[in-house]
């Protein structure tokens, strides 16, 4: 129904040597990889080093100047509503008053379209979505009344509901309880095996290795881009984070799987 | 309570004025949620005062001061939204530049008439009893409007509200969002300016939509109660003021009267949050309900 005309591969997203700008001078450069359908991808990098901005050009919000991106065999632009965004929930107005329910539903919009109200079939697609991410329970509470895991839950199940086969997460896994944590990488695991692609944006490096295939370093330019076991290296990490500090939660696991 | 809330509306200009301020009751009361929600109080009001030099050029040049509010109304929401937008401007300095250089023209020009004072005053603070058909028909056309494309829109203007990033990336165009919006504030403030002047019309605007968020954790009823309050504050204000002035022979404004009993209703809102929190909490308790925090 909604599927593109060039779209033939398995790729569901092509990065070649793509330079992004919000004005002339590129914030990012040399940016070149491929992710797979139901592979997923760390970006990894200090602050500020552009994971974001990287995310946002993969949504076409921020021009491409060089090279190219293409997003499930089109340009960016054109792929948005197959192409979720999981912002960080402690970024959202924990005073707004809609339940997790309603967040969850605004994943169809995209699908509803203008001026049209989310119908049944709708309805039953959130309230699945929030059964996969554990939250079936908590669909009439107030998105901010939930424990910021559970939120980034509920922000997971939008995305799960848009029916996306590429999802991008923007550091999900910020300040959440461990059980939060788990029901998040279940339910991305099983979105993979829908053949979904992930891409999350991350400090963790344990979780690079736990749940990623491949990683991109990233800090202004690419410093790697390749499986985990070979391309997450303490001369990478060096190289990509420079004088500054690695946040790790679990050192040893860079060490141990040089 | 016949004789406070009844009696008033039995002649033709008190009708009007209840006509006039139950439209904008509703109407402000309905924008108002997404102003509260967006938390762009004051952004409407920066809007309330830029309307004003529109209205006094129309006046001067003799033409109709519906159409001069509409006029700078709508050139105001766009330059606010492609100010605001701009990243080398902060938003509040921006807004702050907005206000006070519009506001300045329209008391500048106001300054040259003979009739200063009793005109800016009309035109600060309306003068509702003086409302006539033809300006309450331009109030229902813009009522009309306004209220049919919150309806068209009302989702995509809460998900931008909620989230614009993920408004965003789903494709949506989160400026021509906002500059809806803009555009649907300045078009209340343009239809309460002969009511309730361009000042007082914030009120309107913002006190019924945070007291209704006070009231209620969803959107649907926040927009009926927002709705409700500022219909039946403009209801209780009229008869107030007209109560007051004709039986204590005290003249009382009937626009601040409003806004007055408007502000009453947060404070109580306000007011009895902690006991109305602990009733419901008592409900909840004592009520069958699926367990909470099962996940965690």
């Amino acid at each position: 129904m909604t599927e593109t005309a060039g779209e033939t591969g398995t790729q569901a997203l092509v990065l070649r040597q793509a330079a992004v700008a919000y004005d002339r001078t590129p914030v990012l450069e040399g940016i070149d990889g491929v992710v797979e359908a139901g592979e997923s991808v760390a970006l990894i990098g200090p602050n500020g080093a552009g994971k974001s901005t990287l995310l946002k050009a993969i949504l076409g919000l921020v021009p491409v100047v060089r090279g190219s991106i293409t997003v499930l065999g089109g340009p960016p632009a054109a792929a948005r509503r197959q192409v979720a965004y999981v912002p960080q929930a402690d970024t959202l107005d924990a005073e707004f008053p809609v339940t997790a329910g309603q967040v969850a539903l605004m994943g169809r919009y995209p699908h509803v379209g203008w001026v049209r109200r989310p119908g049944r079939a709708d309805r039953l697609a959130a309230a699945a979505a929030l059964e996969e991410v554990g939250l079936a329970d908590h669909a009439r509470e107030r998105f901010g009344t939930l424990s910021g895991g559970q939120r980034q839950r509920v922000l997971l199940a939008r995305a799960i509901a848009q029916q996306a086969r590429l999802l991008l997460l923007d550091e999900p896994f910020n300040g959440i309880d461990a059980a939060s944590e788990e029901l998040l990488l279940a339910a991305l695991r099983r979105l993979r095996g829908t053949g979904a692609a992930v891409v999350v944006s991350t400090h963790d490096l344990a979780l690079a290795h736990l749940f990623c295939d491949e990683v991109c370093l990233l800090n202004r330019h690419q410093f790697g881009f390749g499986p985990v076991a070979t391309t997450l290296t303490p001369e990478l990490l060096r190289a990509t984070y420079g004088g500054h500090a690695l946040q790790l939660r679990g050192d040893s696991v860079i060490l141990a799987q040089p | 309570m016949t004789r406070l809330l009844i009696e008033p509306f039995q002649v033709g200009f008190m009708q009007r004025a209840l006509l006039a301020v139950l439209l904008l009751g509703v109407l402000a009361g309905a924008v108002g949620v997404f102003v509260v929600l967006r938390r762009l109080a004051f952004v409407g009001d920066a809007l309330t005062h830029t309307v004003f030099p529109g209205v006094v050029i129309a006046f001067l040049a003799g033409q109709s001061i519906f159409l001069g509010a509409l006029a700078a109304g709508l050139a105001s929401a766009l330059l606010l939204t492609v100010l605001t937008a701009n990243r080398r401007v902060t938003a509040d300095a921006a807004l702050a530049i907005l206000l006070t250089s519009f506001f300045a023209v329209g008391v500048v020009l106001v300054s040259r008439l003979q009739s200063y004072t009793a005109d800016l005053s009309a035109f600060l603070f309306g003068r509702v009893l003086a409302v006539d058909p033809s300006e309450l028909a331009q109030t229902g056309l813009v009522a009309a409007v306004v209220l049919a494309t919150l309806v068209v829109l009302r989702k995509e203007l809460l998900l931008r509200a909620f989230d614009p990033d993920g408004a965003a990336a789903m494709g949506y165009r989160v400026d021509l969002l906002d500059l809806v919006l803009n555009v649907l504030i300045a078009l209340v403030v343009v239809a309460a300016v002969k009511a309730v002047g361009t000042v007082l019309v914030i009120a309107l605007i913002v006190v019924p939509a945070a007291t209704a968020r006070l009231l209620t954790d969803r959107v649907a009823s926040m927009v009926a109660l927002a709705c409700g309050l500022g219909a039946l504050g403009g209801w209780l204000g009229l008869a107030v003021s007209y109560d007051v002035s004709i039986q204590r022979g005290v003249r009382l404004a009937s626009g601040a009267t409003i806004v007055v009993i408007l502000v009453g209703f947060f404070v109580v809102a306000l007011a009895t949050g902690p006991a109305r929190r602990a009733l419901a909490r008592r409900r909840d308790s004592v009520g069958v309900r699926s367990p909470r925090g099962g996940a965690r």
